[in-house]
């Protein structure tokens, strides 16, 4: 290596300390917060979903497991049904999916803590069309749907999250102080 | 990974904040804390930003524990998150900077300002480095500072080796001619 970037380099590789202070910060934080998904529902049908394994489906699962995974629009309305909009320009977005089979799904993503729990979606009369509103304050979203407590599906309509920090697929939604993507 | 745990597994860790042993998790930010501080800072060029994106990715990395597939690998799977993190802040610095210049053709051609005749060797490493372009300034600092392989590299940052290799290279050329440049002053 050249001797300016070693130089560099040995510079740059000191050690640096952080303020302690942050160890304490960032317990407070997460003080407030739920156990993470280790001991949850979530938590078990993630790492269940992530261990390899080999299965076997007929022409005609196939079609059904690609008919469910053909999701789903994102529709933007505004709350107008809402009497007392609050303070902060929040707003209503729904969120669709389309899985004929599911017998239950939620949505999960940075705005609920990715509990499943917290967010059921509600089958519509079509059977097929799972949906659910969330008022979603200015800012950026990684989301995903969870359905049947096993299955964990990114949003096909939405773009997908090329920044996401788990290596797992999500989807993103902006939400702006005027258009939203 | 250029991050290697003592004492206590990281996995062990892992698993008893799993089963609800908070505390164990003060043990990860304080074997994580320094090192991963190192990278922000030297990615972000200012002490409080890099607090502020350290704690975020801690926080996020709790939450998120139970996504975490392999907790023996816990450090480089933080390691993914801080990095992702200093781009988010990194992307909206850069935003908040722009909103300054109403002039793009001026900042063309407005001489660069560079670390003065007094200014010593820390102040201008932290002016080169900080002249890069953020994907330059993140490969160079994942290869020569935390000294991780190009494979490590990639895995983080969603990057081909190829043109990891080509931003260090890229990063080194600028590096080398910042400094001499500075010299010349």
């Amino acid at each position: 290596m050249d001797d300016v970037i070693e130089r560099i380099a040995r510079h740059l590789r000191r050690p640096v300390q952080v303020d302690p202070a942050l160890d304490g910060r960032v317990m407070r934080e997460i003080s407030a917060l739920p156990t993470p998904g280790g001991a949850t529902m979530v938590g078990k049908a993630w790492r269940w979903l992530r261990r390899p394994r080999q299965f076997t489906m007929t022409p005609l699962g196939g079609l059904a497991a690609v008919a469910a995974l053909a999701v789903a629009l994102l529709l933007f309305r505004r709350d107008s049904t809402s009497p007392a909009p609050p303070q902060v320009a929040s707003r209503a977005f729904q969120f669709v999916l389309v899985a004929p089979r599911a017998a239950r799904v939620s949505l999960v993503g940075d705005f609920n803590d990715w509990d499943a729990t917290r967010t059921p979606m509600q089958r519509t009369g079509s059977d097929a069309l799972w949906t659910v509103v969330v008022p979603l304050e200015p800012g950026r979203y990684h989301y995903a749907f969870f359905v049947d407590g096993s299955r964990w599906l990114a949003d096909p309509s939405a773009p997908v999250a090329r920044d996401d920090d788990y290596g797992a697929p999500s989807s993103v939604l902006t939400v702006g102080g005027g258009g939203d993507s | 990974m250029g991050i290697h745990s003592v004492g206590t597994s990281d996995a062990a860790l892992v698993r008893r904040v799993q089963t609800g042993d908070t505390r164990a998790y003060a043990d990860l930010v304080a074997r994580y804390r320094d090192r991963l501080g190192r990278y922000a800072l030297h990615m972000l060029g200012n002490r409080e930003d890099a607090e502020e994106v350290l704690q975020d990715a801690f926080v996020r990395a709790y939450r998120s524990l139970a996504r975490c597939d392999d907790p023996e690998r816990f450090g480089a799977w933080l390691y993914g998150i801080l990095v992702n993190r200093c781009r988010t802040a990194g992307a909206r610095a850069a935003r908040r900077a722009r909103r300054f210049v109403n002039d793009p053709a001026a900042l063309e051609t407005a001489p660069l300002a560079g670390p003065d005749g007094r200014a010593d060797w820390d102040d201008t490493v932290r002016w080169a480095l900080a002249r890069l372009p953020s994907e330059s300034r993140e490969a160079f600092l994942l290869k020569h500072v935390e000294e991780l392989e190009y494979e490590d590299m990639a895995r983080l940052t969603g990057a081909g080796i190829s043109a990891l290799k080509m931003r260090v290279k890229r990063a080194r050329e600028q590096l080398q001619a910042m400094l001499k440049e500075t010299e010349r002053v």
